[in-house]
């Protein structure tokens, strides 16, 4: 049986309510019209993740995202995300962003080419509206500007 | 979406899920482990293609420790309770 989190989580929340998860309010599922080595692909990352020199991430409620290069080269990779389960993931931010993993796979053919931008944002987030009608537009936005056939959400 | 919590993502149902049985927070593997980091997400994307319907969730049977050892699920209680009294 997989590790239950949301007991957990309620515990450490108490004596608050514990969080309130929802759905979207419109379903997300669209086809798959290429196979995976012809896709064009993004991650999407709710580590509040950023390079050195791009403007903080504000805990607890920034609305904000972060066009992240997709080139591995193109700078280190900082967590703002106040999580403290962030002790590993902050050692080594590419075991919440596999940023190189993804570069190295569209290298070897198995991808077909990477968005210039990823992009990431802050997780646990507790206005939900404002997340689905703001923050996931504006980013939709951008990956259809992007051409992006496949966008991966790793929630941190 | 590729996530480690089940339990979370068959509540806020992602469109498509693989789930990862490592801990939160090290979902591509332990830190510094490129081999491992690119092994997991080619196995996860490899799923991609066998979704079928709406807001499943496939399990290809990632485990964390080589030898299918949960001494992991200790560590990363006493990780979030430490986290919760800090």
């Amino acid at each position: 049986m997989p590790f239950q989190y949301l007991p957990v989580m309620a515990q450490n929340s108490a004596p608050k309510p514990p969080r309130v998860l929802v759905t979207p309010t419109n379903p997300a599922w669209c086809p798959i019209k290429k196979p995976l080595s012809e896709s064009r692909v993004a991650l999407l990352s709710s580590a509040a993740l950023r390079l050195a020199h791009q403007e903080p991430f504000i805990p607890r409620e920034d609305f904000s995202y972060r066009r992240v290069p997709s080139d591995p080269s193109a700078g280190e990779l900082i967590i703002d995300h106040h999580s403290g389960i962030g002790r590993v993931p902050k050692q080594d931010p590419e075991i919440v962003f596999p940023r190189t993993a993804l570069a190295s796979l569209q290298r070897r053919g198995v991808v077909g080419n990477l968005a210039p931008f990823h992009f990431s944002f802050m997780g646990g987030l507790r206005d939900h509206g404002k997340i689905e009608n703001e923050l996931a537009q504006a980013i939709a936005n951008d990956l259809k500007q992007a051409r992006v056939d496949l966008a991966l959400l790793v929630p941190y | 979406m590729i996530g480690t919590a089940h339990d979370i993502m068959s509540k806020v149902t992602p469109p498509r899920a693989v789930f990862v049985d490592h801990p939160v927070g090290r979902t591509f593997g332990p830190p510094h482990d490129r081999v491992r980091n690119e092994a997991v997400l080619a196995r996860a994307l490899q799923e991609l293609p066998k979704f079928t319907r709406p807001n499943e969730i496939r399990d290809p049977g990632f485990q964390w420790s080589i030898d299918g050892s949960r001494a992991w699920e200790d560590e990363l209680l006493a990780e979030m309770r430490n986290e919760a009294k800090g």
